[in-house]
């Protein structure tokens, strides 16, 4: 790894970061505020989750406990939400950070330095790394001071299980951000295939479990095999869940830096 | 010993040829021509040695090493000033030497980047994206020299200069290469190449159709001569003469030959005006191929 680089990377990617860390921040403290004045409402929710289709209910993950705890609440928000806003950031970053060199015609300048494909690549994803850590560990902090603010004591082990998944799926999706700039054209803007990976497969997890038809749909979403929602307000870490998530995270950008070895850069 | 080593390098775009089986040497110390029109394959020579494009076939070195295999060590040694400079918009040309410093190793780059600032008038503190081409071109200039390699490469580098910041940047030049430095000088423009080089390489789509002394190479350059004769001018032109026009006492015509021979031609005419212009590359390189 090479500091020189490693430094100049996060503080090119500092704006960005900051904005989208205070998006995420934001939603959490704004999710987390708002579950007293659900919570008093107790009963009239419960009633009104009797009165709501059980298939709509099950794809936002929520049942009568949703609204019994701030774990609960938390978690349908969590799922929803902050996993996909911190998703979007990072595997759009991903996506981008090798290829924005070679659309901004500075590859040049880096890759005629004394320095090797692997170690701007490795640098590169260090950052990449850093950024995420960042992200999550902020956001991660945040909502347990928000817990502890908007909703007194609360069960920690489902909510570091929550956390836990919440920190392998998102970094599937950075490792397919990356994996999507190393064979996608540079000229691509990749805001857009990044939001359609993740809202697509979120939808689709959504899908098979309203459907009964169409659980098999469920299968090809990354949702689908890491639970970030309570059910009856737990929530335990799948260990071998996370262990794939990170094996095939891991090949991804395995793939993506064999790739940026071998090919022509341009620009 | 030899500084660069090009054997038999080829380089496709998919079913395009980029270059064809370029071969060439450039001794240590010498100024080295690559001259070629636009698209001839000059850039891609250049990009290939220097490791952004991999090579379809054959072998490059520098220094006497494999440059694919060793090239990012090696380019610690090397200067490079590409034809279109692109920085990081948002920094300043300080920080940009600077990084590059950073990313050399390189000691005591303030007080260089300082002197190389003043001697080529650049405003170092404004950013990037402010600086005009001329000014970005100098910035990428100083970067090319400020660690003191032993081999500078550069792409078309006078392009967006004024011709004063030219004439300095061909006396650094000159003053490097006295204390040593190997130049590799790629350009479409004769006359840069005749001013610096000892030697030229001519690149036409993709292949490397001759490597001369500039000296045999300004004896086979065509002249596109013009002249005002006076009362009693005769109507032979000198041997070399071709594709004359004559307009009562006024006469065209390119010339291929010693100099000095048309000097001594003229000599004995009554001659009231001339003027002798270098012509178009693609002249040359006609003219240059058919002989």
């Amino acid at each position: 790894m090479n500091l020189a680089l490693y430094t100049k990377e996060l503080k090119r990617n500092r704006k960005n970061t900051a904005i989208w860390t205070a998006i995420v921040l934001g939603f959490t403290l704004l999710i987390q505020s708002i579950y007293p004045s659900f919570a008093e409402m107790g009963e009239n929710m419960a009633t009104m989750m009797e009165s709501m289709p059980e298939e709509f209910a099950r794809a936002f993950g929520m049942d009568e406990n949703t609204w019994n705890s701030i774990n609960g609440f938390y978690s349908t928000y969590y799922g929803i939400y902050i996993t996909l806003l911190m998703g979007i950031f990072t595997a759009s970053t991903g996506a981008t950070i090798i290829g924005k060199e070679e659309r901004d015609g500075t590859a040049e300048f880096l890759l005629t330095q004394p320095l090797s494909r692997g170690n701007i690549a490795g640098t590169k994803f260090a950052v990449l790394g850093t950024l995420f850590l960042i992200v999550y560990a902020i956001q991660t902090v945040v909502a347990v001071i928000g817990m502890n603010i908007f909703g007194g004591e609360f069960d920690w082990a489902p909510f570091i299980a929550m956390h836990v998944h919440g920190f392998f799926l998102v970094a599937f999706f950075t490792a397919a951000g990356v994996l999507m700039g190393a064979f996608v054209s540079v000229k691509v803007n990749f805001m857009g295939p990044v939001v359609g990976m993740i809202f697509g497969t979120y939808f689709l997890n959504a899908i098979s479990q309203a459907t009964d038809g169409a659980e098999k749909l469920g299968y090809i979403s990354p949702y689908h095999y890491m639970p970030l929602m309570l059910e009856q307000g737990q929530l335990d870490i799948n260990p071998w869940a996370c262990a794939g998530f990170a094996a095939a995270a891991a090949v991804m950008v395995a793939v993506a830096y064999w790739r940026y070895l071998k090919r022509d850069i341009l620009g | 010993m030899n500084t660069i080593v090009l054997h038999e390098l080829s380089k496709n775009y998919g079913k395009n040829v980029g270059i064809a089986d370029v071969s060439l040497e450039v001794k240590k110390g010498e100024v080295f021509g690559f001259i070629g029109p636009n698209g001839a394959g000059k850039s891609t020579t250049i990009r290939t040695l220097l490791g952004l494009l991999k090579p379809t076939s054959g072998s490059a070195s520098l220094f006497g090493e494999d440059a694919f295999i060793r090239g990012h060590e090696l380019r610690r040694r090397v200067g490079y000033l590409p034809s279109e400079v692109h920085f990081y918009p948002e920094m300043s040309s300080r920080e940009i030497l600077q990084y590059h410093a950073d990313l050399v190793g390189m000691q005591g780059a303030p007080a260089i980047i300082e002197e190389l600032g003043t001697y080529f008038e650049l405003d170092l503190e404004r950013p990037i994206s402010d600086l005009s081409f001329g000014n970005k071109k100098k910035a990428a200039i100083i970067q090319a020299v400020m660690h003191d390699p032993e081999l500078l490469v550069l792409d078309e580098p006078t392009s967006g200069l004024d011709p004063l910041m030219q004439n300095k940047f061909f006396e650094l030049l000159e003053k490097r290469n006295a204390a040593g430095t190997t130049i590799f000088f790629s350009s479409h423009i004769l006359s840069e190449i005749q001013r610096l080089c000892d030697r030229a390489a001519i690149i036409r789509e993709g292949r490397i159709t001759a490597i001369e002394d500039i000296g045999t190479l300004l004896a086979k350059q065509m002249k596109k001569v013009r002249l005002t004769l006076g009362e009693g001018h005769g109507t032979t032109l000198p041997e070399g003469a071709k594709n004359e026009h004559w307009s009562g006492n006024k006469v065209s015509f390119d010339y291929v030959g010693a100099t000095a021979e048309l000097i001594a031609w003229m000599a004995g005419q009554p001659v009231v005006d001339t003027t002798l212009n270098e012509p178009d590359l693609e002249s040359i390189f006609m003219n240059y191929y058919r002989r």
